[in-house]
């Protein structure tokens, strides 16, 4: 059984659970799990983490599987866990809450430097009032370098179709940079328009 | 649609930050304020060019610069005004009366430091307000000395000065983060031997409370030397994991592939997923199949 691992990532809002639900075959699995540290253990707190898991099984023995984020803040060992695990990663931010750029810049740090697998960034939201120009993203994500950029897509979550075609261009991005690995690094900038 | 928004979600910090970055040029309106700051609830006005600032002003009748000429007492209000009106289109007011040998060199960096370096910095105090940046305002010539700060460099300068940090409190760094270094080399920016060494820790592995502990200082004075050394581009903030984790229960059926927290995690191997699996699913995601 070959089994592909895209994760969902992003801030609270910017549509994780809704773009797993738009594709998965089975109803989106939420998880709860008790993560508990001795510092907070001795304390008797508990800290609860959740993610979402939807499956996408399209032949006999291939299936894509879809793991969404915790939506909290803290960066623990299930994110670890997703993140070691994955194959390609998708970072999703809405256009309309520029307060959560800053978290999304946390969030996209972290992951670079826990992971090398393939990324793009799906923008949600973008026709909500206050929605931020496609064009200013990259820089309020801090993705400065348009040649090492990674290809930003423009995603309804609550679209099917434009869900799917949102993981093709991840798709595409994966194969494109596994035959880059064998040749020198050139420029990947890219806008979709996938909603 | 426009770059708007609210202090309170994404601060003046960071707007400077994405305005330079972004080699902005137009006008940035702040309005609103505090019952603290009753000052402050009046509009203020930035121009950029190229993401740099340029000007700075509480009006927008392109005034301003000879109200502060006046304040200064090197020319009264009327006379700057009638100066003013015979300054060629497109040539800074400040450079036009230097080179009527009105002002002086010194005169003018005087001057841009009151427009702009003290106007601006106050605004960082603001904990309420909204802005909005228009790219399809011209920049009055009457208010333009001709000089010109980058805005990252105002940053530093109004957050160094910065007292009451409670506008910004949610926007620091996490205390169990570390910070990484974004530049190439050492940074040209004048940095404070404080900043220097704090720029040193940004190696992504020392969370912040050690830097404090190491340089003993208070780990809310790191978070908000690291804070302004992030708006202005000198580091990220990497969060760290958290320490001593362990999984209570394990029952997901969708987990059975995940190794348990004990277990190194290895880092997948792209090879495990053949051609033909890719040319499958995309495929199928483009009804193809």
């Amino acid at each position: 059984m070959q089994i592909m691992r895209l994760i969902v990532t992003g801030p609270v809002g910017a549509g994780k659970s809704t773009f797993i639900q738009s594709v998965s075959e089975i109803q989106v699995v939420d998880t709860d799990r008790r993560a508990t540290d001795a510092t907070t253990l001795s304390l008797k707190h508990k800290t609860t983490v959740a993610f979402d898991f939807g499956r996408l099984q399209f032949s006999p023995k291939m299936a894509l599987h879809l793991y969404g984020t915790p939506g909290q803040a803290r960066f623990d060992f299930m994110w670890d866990l997703l993140i070691c695990k994955a194959h390609i990663y998708m970072l999703l931010v809405a256009a309309h809450r520029p307060h959560e750029f800053r978290y999304a810049r946390r969030m996209l740090s972290f992951m670079q430097h826990r992971s090398r697998a393939p990324y793009i960034v799906g923008i949600t939201h973008t026709d909500k009032e206050g929605a931020w120009e496609l064009e200013d993203l990259p820089i309020a994500l801090g993705l400065l370098d348009e040649t090492t950029r990674p290809p930003l897509v423009v995603v309804n979550p609550r679209d099917a179709e434009s869900v799917k075609r949102s993981i093709v261009v991840l798709i595409r991005h994966f194969i494109q940079q596994r035959k880059d690995q064998k040749a020198p690094p050139r420029a990947a900038t890219a806008v979709t328009i996938a909603s | 649609m426009a770059i708007t928004g609210y202090l309170a979600e994404f601060s003046l910090a960071e707007i400077f930050q994405f305005l330079e970055q972004s080699h902005k040029t137009g006008l940035l309106t702040i309005r609103g304020g505090t019952d603290r700051c009753p000052s402050l609830t009046q509009g203020h006005y930035i121009w950029f060019r190229q993401g740099e600032i340029v000007a700075a002003s509480h009006e927008t009748g392109g005034q301003g610069l000879c109200h502060l000429i006046n304040r200064r007492g090197w020319l009264g209000y009327r006379a700057a005004l009638r100066l003013s009106e015979s300054c060629p289109p497109g040539t800074p007011l400040g450079l036009y009366l230097k080179s009527q040998n009105i002002l002086g060199a010194d005169q003018l960096k005087l001057l841009f430091y009151t427009q702009v370096m003290q106007q601006v910095c106050s605004l960082f105090a603001l904990e309420d307000g909204s802005f909005h940046f228009n790219s399809r305002v011209t920049i009055p010539s009457t208010e333009l000395t001709g000089l010109s700060a980058p805005a990252m460099e105002v940053t530093l300068a109004g957050l160094r000065v910065l007292r009451d940090w409670s506008a910004l409190a949610d926007k620091l760094p996490d205390a169990h983060s570390s910070l990484i270094n974004t530049t190439r080399g050492r940074p040209t920016l004048r940095l404070k031997s404080t900043e220097w060494q704090i720029w040193e820790f940004a190696d992504g592995h020392t969370p912040i409370h050690k830097i404090a502990h190491r340089l003993n200082l208070p780990i809310e004075k790191v978070r908000q030397i690291a804070f302004r050394l992030i708006v202005v581009g000198l580091m990220e903030e990497l969060p760290l994991l958290g320490e001593n984790l362990s999984v209570e229960s394990t029952e997901s059926p969708q987990l059975e592939t995940l190794p348990s927290v004990s277990e190194p995690v290895p880092q997948v191997q792209e090879n495990e997923l053949s051609h033909s699996f890719l040319q499958s699913l995309v495929g199928f995601l483009t009804g193809r199949n």
